[in-house]
């Protein structure tokens, strides 16, 4: 039987997204629909002396002017609950949400937003990670001690410190290493804001109906809108109702509610229906961007090239709410430990509240810098030792079976000396290296890195229902952010294990109030858990489908198989009797065929005591990869080409392999931009950069054709043994650029991005425009 | 104000503002929601429509200004219901649409671009894309979709 498992199938929802017919949540609206907008802090730090809506609120066609008077009295966070809705007394970022107006039409909104009287006393600004660390900084939460967690357990935190995760189980050891080591090599790395940047900005559509709020979103986490609405307005989860529409990318940004509860609370206010969107300036400054972070290694060596022991130090700029980010604190601990034997070692992580917008998750989210950081590094290690950058990486690298930092067992890290091998194969080591300049006077340099990444465990549910024509109901609360995951893989898994074809499964939109539990599209887990469930749920509806059709064909259920829409005898494709026939037959003389699947990653084995803080306690279901690039460098403009860039990536199994391509030449496109382009500069707690033209996106002529190995080990878990796939090809992006522009140059690059300025400013070219790192 | 127009083959008469940008005439007076709003700036090129056969930005284009022009969108390169257009046709087979916001500017750029260079080189591709940017799939799958729909193979 032909399986659509393995094949590059077309996405369900291509062609209603060519025709231009899709419904994004910017396009969706209602009768009777209000406009609404956000006043917005204009300042990052300050006192609200005045706060008056008595004229705005008498502007014509006004239907609503709330402020945090109007809202509950609700303090709320993902992690822990450290916001408000709307600003009270002081404001903490600069585009913080302090009143919103809802009214006939937006320019009547707009208008009215102008006409509120507000007065802020500027305070000190908090704006950067190391003046929040400073002694006697100000505090950016004052109250931070009388703040609660969102679920059972707080974790450490302190004055400007919102997380804090330390993993140093044998300071000793530590100790030793470092007193016994033949060289110490040390070093500071620093990222910037990533923006994501994602082509649909940030709206939402809500309606207050029988008691309940029902908002409209595209979202890659439809039930964490749920749950931030309700606990925002103070309601119950089952009180809130999302439905979800085609996403225009979100990258992570996303996961989080954020225009959804004001539409919300203005939909209440006015009993009608409330459209709110960001534009794109007050997205990009209020957008939950990757943190800013200083990485700091220290690296205790033998003279043989063996690493005996690590010090890692993390610093992550939170900005002024937590959102997410606690979490994230742990993510250090399993990159240090995760490709390279580290020998004794202390890892601290801490993150730090400063006057900016919220940080929060962006695909890959600390990998970026945490790879670039020790990759960058270990290069400095090799060269330091006089050891070749390759030989060095393969003498530290991990193998099957090996323990990492928290106690996990990787059983097949082996795979990411495979990995190497396979780059080997189609880029030699001894060949890349040898060619220094081009025939034109360009520098040449090529960087070489790996990476282990997880697949993110949480849990997920499928409903199938068979319908009366033979096509199959898919009901489900994943989200296809763009990646593929639903519109290819669960819907290939639906159609492989039904023998249908992948158009014959009809996606439901995602909604929390008919669909189960999901987590969201994040870590790549969709294909992976809810993929497993689909399987689960489609094994369910093929019993009931046997059954049926065992009594039309008079034939053994065991001896009958599902394919090309039918039932038939195995080996005699005559026999068959259609799934229309089957379904009709089910559904009016026992009831309608359908089938449940749930699945959760069980978590793997872990060492609670390997440090304290630690919130993200394991990297369950790991992909490995290798990444090469080749750049040519301008000596004369600092110019940066990267003229080869390959991926040997670790996916269990492709469902689809033109979706596992797009993922990794889209994910390095990011990583790219990331490395070379991206930047929000920060000064006093205001970005620099604030419109698209100001943010430089990788366009295009940037970006090469991106050569990739699969490495197809199948996960015993996985549907047909698929890992995740999206998330990690933009992870060692950062890493494998800056290796190898450093080569190029034979200068160390330590920041990101690699500006021409810097590459200038680091051959003494000409003089920094940044201060020299 | 009243405007007079053709859009995607049918004339139209309305009543528009008169600072009217032609993509809000578009999107929320004649419901044409394919053509999207990414930037308001004319950087993302998500706005992308023909106005006598010429991409522009229709963020950036007052609506008064295209009076008696002919006005293609993302809706008219191919009729509801009916085939796709072959360059739509290879953006979905090559896997040229991830989260898809910004295929319909992409596809308009692409129309216009066509219709000057039938069969252009891959470097060719890229430098008329240049003003659109694509944040999920890193451009090489559009760039082949190109070259597949206008027979010039790889």
């Amino acid at each position: 039987m032909r399986t659509v498992i393995g094949e590059p199938v077309a996405r369900t929802d291509g062609e209603t997204k060519v025709r231009g017919e899709a419904v994004y949540s910017v396009d969706h609206a209602e009768p009777g629909m209000l406009h609404a907008k956000l006043l917005r802090s204009p300042v990052p730090a300050g006192v609200i002396r005045k706060l008056d809506v008595a004229r705005a609120a008498g502007m014509p066609g006004v239907r609503a002017v709330a402020t945090a008077d109007d809202a509950p009295d609700c303090i709320g966070g993902w992690i822990l609950k450290d916001q408000r809705l709307f600003a009270k007394d002081v404001v903490r970022f600069e585009g913080e949400p302090i009143a919103a107006v809802a009214a006939d039409t937006l320019e009547e909104a707009k208008a009215a937003l102008v006409a509120i009287e507000l007065e802020i006393e500027p305070t000190p600004v908090v704006g950067d990670i190391e003046s929040a660390l400073a002694k006697n900084a100000p505090l950016v939460h004052p109250d931070w001690q009388s703040y609660e967690p969102n679920g059972p357990a707080d974790h450490p935190r302190y004055g400007n410190v919102a997380g804090e995760m330390i993993a140093d189980p044998d300071p000793e050891a530590v100790a030793a290493a470092f007193a016994q080591a033949a060289l110490i090599v040390e070093d500071e790395y620093r990222a910037p804001r990533q923006y994501q940047a994602y082509l649909e900005p940030k709206s939402a559509l809500a309606r207050y109906e029988n008691g309940r709020y029902i908002v409209h979103t595209a979202h890659q986490y439809p039930f964490n809108v749920r749950d931030r609405v309700a606990q925002l307005l103070g309601v119950r989860p089952s009180d809130v109702r999302v439905i979800g529409h085609h996403i225009g990318g979100g990258f992570g940004a996303k996961l989080d509610a954020a225009l959804e509860p004001y539409a919300a609370l203005l939909a209440r206010l006015t009993g009608r229906p409330v459209k709110l969107v960001n534009d794109r300036v007050e997205d990009l400054l209020t957008c939950t961007c990757r943190e800013n972070a200083i990485v700091r290694i220290r690296t205790a060596l033998a003279a043989d090239g063996r690493i005996l022991g690590r010090e890692l130090e993390c610093l992550m700029d939170n900005g002024a709410y937590s959102g997410e980010m606690p979490v994230l604190t742990s993510v250090p601990l399993h990159v240090l430990g995760q490709v390279y034997r580290p020998g004794a070692t202390r890892i601290v992580s801490k993150l730090v509240y400063t006057h900016t917008a919220p940080t929060g998750a962006f695909r890959g989210v600390g990998g970026l810098y945490l790879y670039f950081a020790i990759e960058r590094h270990m290069d400095h290690c090799a060269r330091e030792l006089g050891l070749d950058r390759r030989e060095f990486r393969l003498q530290n690298l991990l193998s099957d079976g090996d323990t990492v930092l928290n106690g996990q067992v990787l059983e097949d890290a082996g795979i990411l000396r495979e990995a190497f091998d396979r780059i080997e194969e189609v880029a030699p080591w001894a060949k890349v290296t040898k060619r220094k300049t081009t025939a034109d006077g360009k520098l040449r340099g090529v960087g070489l890195v790996a990476a282990t990444w997880l697949t993110n465990p949480m849990p997920g549910s499928v409903t199938l229902k068979l319908n009366e024509d033979g096509t199959v109901g898919l009901v489900t609360a994943a989200t296809d952010n763009g990646s593929g995951a639903v519109t290819m893989g669960v819907t290939q898994i639906v159609a492989a294990e039904l023998g249908i074809r992948p158009d014959d499964v009809v996606l439901l939109m995602p909604d929390t109030d008919s669909a189960a539990y999901d987590s969201g599209s994040q870590g790549s887990r969709t294909t992976h858990i809810v993929g497993r469930a689909a399987a689960k749920a489609a094994t369910e509806v093929r019993q009931r489908i046997l059954e049926v059709a065992s009594e039309l064909l008079e034939a053994a259920s065991t001896d009958l198989e599902l394919a090309d829409g039918q039932v038939r005898v195995k080996g005699d494709p005559h026999s068959g009797v259609p799934l229309e026939t089957v379904a009709l037959t089910a559904t009016f003389k026992t009831g309608p065929i359908t089938g449940t699947g749930s699945y959760a990653t069980p978590l793997p084995d872990f060492n609670p005591a390997c440090a304290s803080g630690l919130l993200f306690p394991v990297f369950p279901t790991p992909s490995y990869h290798v990444h090469f690039a080749e750049v040519e460098v301008d000596p004369v403009t600092g110019q940066v080409a990267v003229v080869r860039y390959i991926v040997a990536q670790e996916v269990g199994k492709a469902i689809n392999p033109d979706g596992v391509r797009g993922q990794i030449q889209g994910g390095v496109a990011q990583g790219l931009g990331y490395a070379l382009y991206e930047n929000i500069q920060i000064r006093d707690g205001r970005y620099g950069e604030r419109t698209l033209e100001q943010y430089r996106l990788p366009l295009a002529v940037d970006v090469p054709n991106v050569e990739f190995v699969l490495l197809e080990h199948p996960e015993p878990q996985g549907p047909y043994g698929a890992r995740g796939v999206a998330e990690p090809p933009i992870v060692p992006v950062a890493a494998a650029v800056g290796n190898a522009v450093s080569d190029a140059i034979g200068r160390p690059l330590n920041r990101l991005p690699i500006t021409p300025d810097d590459v200038l400013a680091a051959l003494g070219r000409v003089g920094p425009s940044t201060p020299a790192h | 104000v009243e405007l007079t127009m053709t859009v995607n083959g049918v004339p139209r008469t309305l009543e528009v503002r008169p600072h009217a940008t032609l993509l809000s005439v578009l999107r929320e007076d004649l419901g044409l929601t394919g053509t999207k709003e990414g930037c308001d700036e004319g950087e993302c090129g998500a706005c992308t429509v023909l106005v006598n056969g010429e991409a522009v930005d229709s963020c950036l284009q007052a609506a008064l200004a295209v009076s008696g022009s002919d006005v293609r969108t993302v809706e008219g390169l191919a009729r509801s219901g009916a085939a796709l257009a072959p360059l739509q046709r290879a953006f979905v087979d090559a896997g040229g649409v991830q989260c898809g916001f910004c295929t319909p500017g992409f596809l308009m750029t692409l129309a216009a671009f066509l219709e000057e260079n039938p069969t252009p080189t891959d470097d060719e591709i890229r430098e008329a894309i240049a003003g659109n940017i694509c944040r999920c799939t890193g451009y090489s799958q559009i760039v082949e979709a190109v070259l597949a729909s206008s027979g010039g193979a790889r």
